[in-house]
């Protein structure tokens, strides 16, 4: 007995220190993000942008892709909120870690950022399969673009692109427009057509393909164009947000730094837009920015205030939804004007979009349709860059009560007259017959 | 030649029949004129659920009912109190007309409750 007593203190005075330090529902940003190298010289010349994440507040943890002491999890309890993997040539990780306890780390919510490059190893490749990203299977191959260089490139075979096709999000690319274009050097992917969870972020130019640049093209590449993606982020079902880059060199310190010229743009930029690039997806992988929580469903009729077990058709009722946005630091009100509402039994009867009065409460009201069964309040919000809201609420709509129809029916009128009309045809008639001479 | 006949022997007809009928004891004609009014009442009404629908069928049903009822009474009525008719010679027409009244009471409340 004392000894169970004294053991179960022990340990859960060792996990108290973890359990403090990860996201929870009141503060989704992550904390600790444990980031895998394949060479430790990484830690360096990426200074930058591991130091911007570390001023942010994250507790960066760096280790070797092929330590045999890596662990994800330990008692079963994750102990990291977030996975950076820069080790684009590492065939095997180390420790617990596979590309199973990759995708289970995804599975329980948890964000990654996975950066491809040249000679990127299967399993690299295999996690990016998992996540809806296709690399190009030429494991040679780079993207090439003859027409969206970068002028600064040395090698002179146009593999250093300055790409400015951004996605057209506030929320993924924060609010300030990126002016610069943004230097990659790395190998293309596309994404999957039937995945309807990836987006593209960075897509190369209609005239980028993916080859290899040291040797002679020998048949038409398989990717071109704009099907071609540098960048791409995946938002599961869960909210977990994945970033895969198929360049390394994009989060680079030289790469940051570099002004950029892009050919035959007169524009030449001092800065390249890598650092604000970075930076703000960054923020938007590890819930810094994007992130949506609902309090609960409030209904009832109009002129009521509390909720009702069943309405009756024909009702009027009010309807109200708080929404706030995560700022990184609080929970801001959410402003926005297409959060809609359904009144659902097998396919929306109602649809009506909620008005908000800018504290976060998205309010509407309508009339319960003619038709009696079980309905739901159901919200899908489902916005680019926005974690999804998906909330329902179950309530039963009964028809009428014998005695609530109305006592007499306007259209029946006639029929109520000809009756009485006929009664006393009747007593008019019985007295005439009787009495007539 | 035929046409005229034709028409000639319409109007005979028509003559022959309204002299028959102005003959006819005056207690039989206000019993005629009362299934008249009865059936015009229940035409009007059919009229109007054509034109409306027929969204309160029961009381279209009962308005209708009510009238063709008491239309089919008087003419039972008409039939026993006709003294031409052999069949009913020995049914005294207080009798009849008792149970005229009594069928009457019968069917308007059945009517008054199906009215909704």
């Amino acid at each position: 007995m004392m000894n169970l007593s004294r053991s179960v203190a022990l340990i859960s005075l060792f996990l108290l220190p973890l359990l403090s330090f990860s996201f929870s529902v009141d503060n989704p940003t992550d904390r600790r993000v444990l980031v895998l190298l394949d060479d430790l010289s990484l830690k360096s010349s990426h200074s930058i942008f591991f130091n911007t994440l570390k001023s942010r507040g994250f507790d960066l943890d760096f280790k070797l892709a092929d330590d045999s002491k890596l662990a994800l999890q330990r008692y079963g309890q994750y102990l990291y909120d977030g996975l950076i993997i820069f080790a684009p040539s590492t065939e095997r990780l180390g420790g617990s870690l596979d590309s199973k306890s990759i995708a289970d780390f995804v599975d329980s919510g948890r964000d990654l950022i996975l950066s491809a490059d040249t000679s990127a190893s299967d399993l690299i490749r295999g996690i990016a399969t998992e996540c809806g990203v296709d690399f190009d299977e030429d494991s040679t191959a780079m993207v090439i673009d003859h027409t969206s260089f970068s002028v600064s490139d040395v090698d002179g075979d146009h593999t250093l692109i300055a790409a400015d096709d951004l996605v057209k999000s506030d929320v993924i690319l924060g609010k300030t427009k990126i002016e610069a274009p943004v230097l990659f050097r790395g190998v293309a992917h596309s994404l999957n057509p039937t995945n309807n969870l990836v987006l593209k972020v960075l897509s190369a130019s209609p005239s980028a393909y993916s080859a290899n640049p040291s040797s002679k093209l020998s048949s038409p590449p398989q990717l071109t164009g704009s099907a071609i993606s540098l960048v791409s982020v995946m938002q599961a079902r869960n909210n977990a947000r994945v970033v895969i880059s198929g360049s390394l060199q994009l989060f680079s310190d030289r790469l940051i730094r570099s002004g950029v010229q892009k050919a035959g743009s007169p524009n030449q930029y001092e800065k390249s837009g890598n650092e604000q690039f970075v930076t703000e997806l960054s923020k938007w992988v590890f819930h810094e920015r994007g992130h949506l929580k609902a309090g609960s469903l409030v209904h009832h009729r109009v002129g009521e205030t509390d909720e009702p077990a069943i309405y009756r058709i024909k009702d009027d009722l009010e309807f109200s939804v708080e929404i706030y946005e995560w700022s990184g630091k609080s929970w801001e009100p959410y402003v926005a004007n297409d959060v809609q509402v359904q009144f659902y039994m097998m396919s929306p009867y109602v649809l009506k979009t909620l008005s908000t009065d800018k504290k976060g409460l998205f309010h509407t009201s309508f009339k319960v349709p003619d038709v009696y069964g079980v309905f739901q309040f159901k919200v899908e919000y489902e916005k680019l860059g926005y974690s999804t809201l998906s909330l329902s609420k179950q309530i039963p709509v009964r028809p009428y009560r014998h005695n609530e129809y109305e006592r007499f029916i306007p259209t029946a009128y006639p029929y109520y007259g000809a009756c009485f009309t006929t009664m006393a045809g009747f007593f008019v008639f019985s007295f005439v017959y009787l009495y007539h001479k | 030649m035929a046409r005229s006949s034709t028409s000639k022997d319409a109007q005979d007809l028509f003559h022959s029949l309204r002299s028959a009928y102005l003959a006819t004891p005056k207690n039989l004609k206000i019993i005629d004129l009362y299934v008249c009014f009865a059936v015009i009442t229940a035409l009007i009404q059919v009229a109007y659920m054509a034109l409306v629908g027929s969204f309160p069928f029961n009381s279209f049903l009962s308005g209708v009912l009510s009238c063709i009822g008491t239309a089919v009474l008087a003419v039972c009525l008409r039939i026993q109190v006709n003294k031409e008719n052999k069949e009913f010679k020995d049914l005294a027409p207080e009798r009849a007309f008792a149970d005229f009244v009594l069928c009457n009471l019968v069917l308007h409340l059945v009517i008054i409750n199906f009215l909704g």
